[in-house]
């Protein structure tokens, strides 16, 4: 093949697509390679649609470019794109009992002429396309007598028909049951193995797009905020950010593919530009230090972001349970520049940090070195007991960093208590009215 | 050995063929004693030989009635009432009922709506005020058999183009055509009404021309019809596969390679072009073009690239029907057409719609 050399798929490059005033897609840069599926995720509006359909030609970019296989896709006639895209939609109305090797026959329209009709050869490769999707004794039934699960494999074998090498699906197990969306996904899944096609699917599910999925692209607002592997996009912190949501992570002992539990709405999801008076107030932690900090300050209404931790802490249960938005790190690990990055960026919106009497080690010295340099413009506190010198594991290098950090101009606190007074004089207008709901707007 | 569904579906397949050689057969002969129907009663030996010496040139029969015990001079009269005014009145019927249900059959499905007929986008209404300008205003009366076609095509196709002109210049969605169509014949009704007002003298002729009638036909306006229909409508039943996936919406079409807005296009005009041609000469015959793609659907299934021949089959046989129905019913008399499609057809469609019921009719999903 020479898939290697011939340009890719798909390539979206700066493109903002507009309804009217609306923002439907902004900015957005997506490159899909050859044999790739690429899980397309966010909550509902984020976007996921109108990608798909900007890719399909059905909406022209207002700026940017959409690219199939080298080529603008507003160039190709609707019969080339129908040879290179082929469209599984979130649900198709099918009002006519047509019988459903006919109805998969209608994949192969673009590959005829007004006059002519399907070959043998076509015939035969619609049965193989039933009997691989395990629809073959279906074949003379009426697409109407399907159901739910054959029915939406019945509309992917009309998108395979088209044999295009750039497949696109919406939302395609919206509709299914969990058996029947994981055995479609692993069909879609075998089917990129075996013939190099490229997907592009839009999916609501994360955990379906960490099983299946080589990347995942979350957009939220139109906007594509994260783009990586499953291992490396999915996180609390992300779901938290993004859809409001808490969640744990786990980690599947098959796969070893990360999954989130979602457990509740965050008391206050994170908001870029969240309400002054109510913070956010960033905790740093560890090891069950930050636990009577978080659910004191979640109980005061403020909001409260923490990090970093690692999974399977005791602080980082907490956080979760309380739907505190978190840098989370793998168990025991040093902290990567990854999870230190995004705890930067927590750190800079905080309005005031805490620290946390939190054990140092090692493995997270990084968090109190990263406080350093937001000390001369944010508020800092950090709770002197127990003294730094009884929990530095770091060979008296976390003491140099707390000193650091006191001559930084952070302010020490006794206890809990203290730093409510402290709180309450550095946020003005603390006691919050109810908690805000506001999501993110990026 | 197939489950209940699939060996009920395996059956409307394959009976297809038979379904059409059946409506063919039938269609042959109701042909033959329809050309025998009309205003005069017609003995059969004497019509059926009549019929054979004609086609065949005067080869066969060479003396016509001989044998039936009429008589040489009223053989000859019967001979021209037989081959110059009911065989060129059916076989007007025949082509207009082709045009209407092929008409019926394609925009129910460019308009995924069961209750789309011919005239749904104002056709008749603009062919009928089209007749009733030249009826009111006894322009060229003398040769209405000429202008009156005329007349009733231009407004007809006039108005076509006018609703997809305005239709097209806000947006292209079917609805909105649609409802164009709708308010634009509403717009032609009041000013047919108005005219007819100011100028009741010819209100008569407009209204029994508004329930459609075969009295134009002749040799020459078949061959008209017969020419434009069948061309037309061989180019239109090309579309049966493009409608088929339009049926899945305009956007899933469209990703499968059919240009939905072209297709659209191109359907509506061919349809409502050979709409207007029957409209000109027969004035505005209802129900046929409604119920023959449905009765097409019950019998054979739902795929368009056989409901459209299958639509104009039904069509055609439907509105030969009713015109043999009317002369049996009133032997001596003219009754308007459209009175006799309703009286006719309705019964037979209210009867495949209960049958099989249990079936999903169009556009209940």
């Amino acid at each position: 093949m020479t898939a290697a050399r011939s340009p890719p798929p798909l390539v979206v490059r700066r493109t903002t697509v507009r309804y009217g005033d609306r923002v439907g897609v902004q900015d957005l840069d997506l490159a899909v390679g050859a044999g790739e599926f690429v899980a397309l995720t966010g909550p509902n509006g984020s976007g996921k649609t109108t990608v798909l359909r900007a890719v399909l030609g059905f909406l022209s970019p207002t700026q940017g470019s959409v690219e199939v296989f080298g080529r603008p896709v507003e160039a190709l006639s609707i019969r080339e794109r129908a040879r290179t895209i082929a469209w599984v939609p979130q649900e198709e109305s099918l009002r006519d009992d047509v019988p459903l090797e006919e109805y998969v026959l209608y994949g192969r329209y673009p590959f005829h002429s007004f006059l002519d009709r399907e070959t043998p050869a076509e015939r035969a490769g619609v049965r193989a396309l039933l009997r691989e999707l395990a629809l073959e004794d279906r074949a003379r039934d009426g697409v109407l007598s399907l159901s739910g699960g054959e029915r939406q494999r019945a509309v992917l074998a009309r998108a395979l028909a088209q044999e295009t090498p750039l497949l696109l699906l919406d939302e395609p197990t919206s509709h299914l049951d969990i058996g029947h969306q994981l055995d479609l996904l692993s069909r879609v899944r075998a089917r990129t193995r075996a013939t190099g096609v490229a997907v592009v699917a839009a999916l609501h599910d994360l955990n379906l797009a960490a099983r299946f999925a080589d990347r995942i692209v979350v957009l939220s607002h139109g906007r594509r905020v994260a783009d990586g592997t499953p291992s490396a996009v999915l996180s609390v912190e992300l779901l938290a950010r993004v859809w409001g949501v808490g969640a744990d992570l786990e980690r599947d002992r098959r796969t070893g593919l990360p999954y989130l539990v979602p457990h509740q709405i965050s008391v206050a999801p994170a908001s870029s530009e969240p309400p002054a008076s109510l913070g956010p107030v960033h905790v740093v932690g560890g090891g069950g230090a930050a636990a009577p900090i978080l659910r004191r300050l979640v109980d005061a209404g403020y909001l409260v972001t923490a990090g970093a931790l690692h999974l399977l802490d005791s602080d980082t249960e907490i956080a979760q349970a309380l739907g505190v938005p978190t840098a989370l790190e793998s168990p025991f690990a040093p902290l990567g520049e990854e999870v230190r990055s995004r705890h930067r960026a927590l750190l800079s919106r905080a309005k005031v940090i805490t620290v946390a009497p939190f054990a140092v080690g090692p493995s997270n010295l990084a968090n109190l070195e990263d406080v350093g340099p937001f000390v001369a413009r944010t508020p800092t506190y950090l709770l002197r007991s127990p003294p730094i010198r009884e929990r530095d594991f770091a060979e008296g290098r976390a003491e140099v960093a707390y000193g650091e950090l006191l001559r930084a101009g952070a302010h020490e606190v006794d206890d809990l208590a203290g730093l409510m007074r402290e709180l309450a004089r550095a946020l003005p207008n603390s006691v919050p009215p109810a908690p805000a709901a506001t999501r993110e707007t990026p | 050995m197939l489950p209940a569904p699939a060996s009920r579906h395996r059956q409307r397949l394959t009976g297809r063929p038979w379904t059409i050689a059946g409506l063919a057969g039938a269609g042959l002969v109701l042909l033959a004693l329809s050309s025998l129907l009309g205003t005069v009663p017609v003995p059969l030996a004497a019509g059926l030989r009549i019929l054979v010496h004609q086609l065949s040139g005067g080869a066969l029969f060479p003396s016509t009635c001989a044998g039936t015990g009429v008589s040489v001079p009223d053989c000859s009269t019967l001979t021209f009432i037989v081959w110059q005014l009911y065989l060129p009145e059916v076989l007007l019927a025949l082509v207009v009922g082709a045009a209407l249900g092929l008409s019926g059959g394609a925009l129910q499905g460019i308009f995924r709506n069961p209750l789309a007929d011919p005239f749904l986008l104002g056709i008749s209404s603009g062919g009928t005020l089209g007749a009733a300008i030249l009826y009111v205003y006894r322009i060229e009366v003398a040769q209405a058999d000429l202008y009156l076609p005329l007349f009733a095509f231009v407004g007809s196709v006039a108005t076509g183009l006018l609703i997809l002109a305005v239709a097209r210049g806000r947006s292209s969605s079917v609805e909105t055509l649609l409802l164009t169509g709708v308010a634009i014949a509403n717009l032609l009704s009041a000013l047919l009404s108005l005219v007819l007002l100011y100028n009741p003298v010819g209100g008569e002729q407009v209204s029994f021309w508004l329930l459609g009638n075969l009295g134009l036909a002749s040799w020459s306006v078949d061959g008209l019809a017969f020419g434009v229909v069948l061309a037309l409508g061989a180019l239109l039943a090309l579309f049966g596969q493009d409608l088929n996936l339009l049926q899945l919406g305009a956007d899933v079409a469209q990703s499968a390679g059919v240009e939905a807005g072209r297709v659209r296009l191109k359907v509506i005009l061919l349809a409502s072009t050979i709409t207007a041609i029957a409209v000109a000469f027969t004035g505005v015959i209802g129900f046929v073009g409604l119920v023959s793609p449905h009765v097409v659907r019950r019998l054979v299934g739902s795929d368009y690239r056989v409901v459209l021949p299958g639509s104009a089959l039904v069509g055609a046989a439907l509105l030969l029907s009713a015109r043999d129905v009317s002369y049996l019913a009133f032997p001596s008399s003219v009754f308007p057409i459209g009175i006799f499609t309703a009286f006719f057809g309705v019964p037979f469609f209210l009867f495949l719609l209960y049958r099989q019921r249990r079936l999903t009719p169009m556009g209940t999903r």
